[in-house]
């Protein structure tokens, strides 16, 4: 009984596909090549998110069929990305088109495919849950070596495919829909991580690249650099690349002292502050304070280092207070190099003029921002930035990495758990948490010397309270103490202001619903860590709870 | 008899008006295991903070092994002072392997460098922590949860952890706060028998317990602490035939309680 209502919803799905989106031309531009008529419009013409509709649909009545692992939770991960796609669309045009008569009925025009589809959505997620559970499987625990290398290197080469996918979804910058298309297929993306999560590759996975270390980052450095190559491999996603790269490396510094010393930093956006204007005052800008021009590599250490030290300064408070009182004074901190940099303190941030003119990187006379050609094959403008960007993040990682598993990154979680009993295992706590500062600090200091150059100009706007607020967003939505989590929490909150530039005004507004919702329905962040992974879900299965 | 390892002589402690400690003294020789015990609020877990560093005494000195120790927690688990507490504090999100590699923490020496650069050392260091741990766990019967989280693990294995962590410090002397609290009588007689091991492994032993069966079949000398004063102290079998200890052990209000203290001073 409960197959039919699944059938019927996948059915709902498909025939919401073909039906007509949309009661009139959208005013974008001049038909045909700018409306959208053609688009949402154009019966049996299954492009875009109708495609990806239509297969949703399919799949749901195949999948009522077959015994998959996890059925319910996949049928329920395919009802929320088909509802999810219909909402957003049906939102989108009655955004554009000014009214429900956008999506409803209008001037002897009929539409009413949004409705079906989140109606068929609602339907599957309501009975894809009651769905019998399918057959039992497990993925091999430790697979043979070469096994889990393929698997390895078939999923990360199909995360950078994935990830090109998401980005270009929107068609760029030229297309007049590409916010709504991009968040449509973003529904569509979390819809399928969802389903292949129901599945548990993911978590095979995930453990495969633990089992695999070297392995993994090998190949996912391979990956990374093999962006240029793909559809997103022009100069606009190469410059929002490299600018993810810059607070997803930032972010992870923040991870150190947040997610695993449990220190809260709200002024943590000043150490790239730091970074990028010692970075900004050696690279011989004509504004800078000082008349050298060093190489980069020695002016990134050298901003890496000072930001570092101001991390340890900052850090020492920790020795005194704690928790709120803590994050008040990381905020002070904040405030006071924003507003030192914005008075010019001392001549070295140009305040209000922001120091101008800093040259783009160069390796053997070629510029970063050039276009460059490997092999006959023209690379676009940035890919050197970006190229740089990668190994940096890669370099953050590992040391994100190496400190984790360790003695010291242990220590750091122990005095995140319980203080008092961290100082009663013999932890000086507060070495550890001034540390913690001081490496954090370190690598915000080195993304922010990347930063000064490729965005040429260094003001102390770019580094207020919001940006301190939207890095510590990130790493909680991404996931606390996870390196995936502050990497996709970075994409995601610098990311979606590139390609939602329509929604200006509503921006932060999605944002705050977003983090919100996010919150509520997953508290660990979107990539959990193992050990909170692991208490929440034990904390949600009541058997658990009873038998304790 | 050699000299004690740890030695506490007139250790007094006072919160405000609250005379929680008033002049407490106590010898632990090496290889012993001494009893603590006394009612509710009797003062025995503050004595712990005081040997521990966690609290200041108002008066009085503690001595590890003929040096005077350390004000700080961290320095006294150095020193050799490992201990565990009455609700119990594990690292809850942390495993059972990693809560006891916390307690190696003072004695393997990893610095940022060598960490950063994950070298054959960092991770000859790291493997023999490791191993050291897991016998660690092996010793007080937990090998099988090693990945389990603390916080999942039934509330008797919590307390053996907690115990594991604590020998992770290599302590001379252990200090360990109701380690029966909430046990079973199987877990308890298993708690028994693995203090006697952790004895026989050199470590010395200070045990706080209402479980007054328990201490006595456990303990070399008995200490019994009321309203912050020592009332008696001895063998368990001149404890348990003292009149005094059976009359303040046995829920008297607390007025009364204090007359027979008085008493027995007055002798
Ligand atoms: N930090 C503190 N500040 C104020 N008073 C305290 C503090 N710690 C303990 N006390 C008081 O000292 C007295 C002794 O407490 P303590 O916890 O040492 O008793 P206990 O013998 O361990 O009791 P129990 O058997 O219940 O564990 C109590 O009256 C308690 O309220
Ligand atoms: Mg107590």
């Amino acid at each position: 009984m409960n197959r039919l209502w699944t059938v019927l919803s996948g059915l709902g799905f498909a025939v919401a596909a073909m039906m007509p989106w949309v009661t009139f031309a959208l005013n974008d531009g001049n038909y045909p090549a700018k409306s959208t008529l053609q688009f949402f419009d154009a019966p049996f013409l299954l492009t875009g998110f109708r495609l990806h509709l239509l297969v949703i649909g399919l799949l749901v009545v195949l999948f009522t069929f077959l015994p998959l692992p996890g059925r319910p939770r996949i049928l329920r991960a395919a009802g929320w990305a088909g509802g999810l796609i219909s909402l957003v669309n049906g939102a989108y045009i009655t955004f554009k088109g000014g009214g429900l008569g956008a999506i409803t009925a209008a001037d002897g025009k009929v539409a009413f495919a949004a409705f079906v589809g989140v109606a068929a959505g609602a339907l599957l997620i309501w009975s894809g849950a009651k769905a019998a559970p399918g057959i039992e499987f497990s993925w091999p625990e430790r697979p043979s070596r070469w096994l889990a290398y393929l698997a390895l290197l078939v999923s990360f080469a199909g995360l950078l495919l994935f990830v090109a996918a998401i980005l270009t979804s929107g068609g760029g910058i030229t297309n007049p829909y590409s916010a709504g298309q991009f968040m449509s297929f973003l529904a569509m993306a979390a819809g399928l991580i969802a389903a292949l999560g129901a599945t548990g590759v993911l978590r095979w996975i995930g453990e495969l690249s633990e089992q695999h270390r070297y392995f993994s980052l090998l190949v996912m450095l391979g990956c990374a650099l093999g962006l240029p190559f793909t559809s997103a491999g022009n100069e606009y996603w190469m410059t929002v690349a490299v600018n993810i790269g810059v607070y997803a490396a930032t972010a992870i510094g923040l991870n150190i002292v947040v997610g695993l010393a449990g220190l809260l930093d709200l002024g943590y956006v000043a150490f790239m502050g730091i970074g990028a204007f010692v970075a900004a005052n050696l690279s011989g800008a004509a504004a800078a304070a000082f008349d050298i021009h060093l190489p980069f590599i020695f002016a990134a250490i050298a901003a890496a280092l000072v930001a570092g030290v101001f991390g340890a300064i900052v850090g020492s408070p920790t020795l005194r207070v704690r928790g709120d009182y803590l994050a008040i004074v990381t905020m002070a901190f904040g405030e006071i190099f924003v507003r030192s940099s914005q008075n010019n303190i001392g001549g070295l941030t140009g305040g209000s003029n922001a120091i101008p003119g800093i040259p783009p990187l160069e390796l053997f006379g070629t510029g970063f921002q050039e276009s460059i050609s490997i092999g006959g094959y023209k690379l676009a403008g940035g890919v050197l930035y970006y190229v740089l960007i990668v190994l940096l993040v890669a370099l953050v990682m590992g040391v994100f990495a190496n400190l984790k598993d360790s003695r010291i990154g242990r220590a750091w979680i122990a005095i995140r758990e319980d203080e008092d009993a961290a100082r009663a295992m013999g932890i000086q706590t507060g070495r550890a948490k001034i540390l913690a500062f001081l490496i954090g600090a370190t690598l915000a200091g080195l993304a922010g010397a990347v930063f000064a150059h490729k965005t040429s100009s260094v003001s102390y706007e770019s580094f207020r309270f919001t940006e301190s607020v939207t890095l510590l967003a990130a790493v909680i939505l991404g996931g606390m103490g996870t390196i995936p989590g502050a990497v996709l929490g970075a994409s995601l909150l610098f990311v979606l202001p590139e390609t939602l530039r329509e929604f200006q005004d509503y921006r932060l507004m999605l944002f705050g619903l977003a983090l919100v919702l996010i919150m509520r329905f997953r508290p660990q962040g979107l990539v959990a860590d193992r050990h909170r992974r692991a208490e929440l879900t034990t904390v949600d299965d009541p058997v658990e709870v009873a038998a304790r | 008899m050699s000299a004690p390892v740890l030695c506490a002589s007139e250790v007094s402690m006072v919160f405000g008006g609250l005379v929680a400690l008033d002049s407490v003294s106590l010898e632990l020789h090496s290889g012993q295991i001494v009893g603590l015990i006394g009612p509710n609020g009797a003062g025995k877990t503050t004595f712990f903070n005081c040997l521990t560093g966690l609290y200041v005494p108002t008066k009085g000195r503690v001595e590890l092994s003929g040096s005077v120790l350390p004000k700080d927690p961290a320095k006294v688990t150095v020193a050799g002072i490992a201990r565990t507490f009455q609700n119990i504090r594990l690292f809850p999100s942390m495993t059972a392997l990693e809560n006891v590699l916390v307690g190696r923490h003072i004695r393997t020496k990893q610095g940022p460098l060598s960490t950063l650069l994950h070298g054959p050392s960092f991770r000859h260091g790291e493997r023999a922590a490791r191993s050291r741990a897991q016998e660690l766990l092996a010793f007080v019967g937990l090998s099988t949860v090693h990945d389990e989280l603390a916080r999942n693990l039934p509330y008797g294995d919590q307390r053996r952890l907690e115990i594991a962590r604590a020998l992770a410090t290599e302590p001379t002397v252990l200090l360990l706060d109701e380690p029966t609290a909430g046990m079973n009588p199987q877990e308890t007689e298993a708690t028994r028998q693995l203090i006697f091991a952790i004895r026989d492994t050199g470590v010395s032993v200070v045990v706080i317990e209402h479980d007054t069966k328990f201490i006595f079949s456990l303990c070399d000398r008995v200490s019994v602490l009321v309203q912050g004063r020592l009332l008696v102290q001895g063998s368990p079998e001149e404890v348990r035939g003292d009149p005094r200890v059976i009359e303040a052990y046995l829920g008297k209000p607390p007025e009364e309680v204090a007359e027979i203290v008085e008493e027995a001073e007055n002798e």
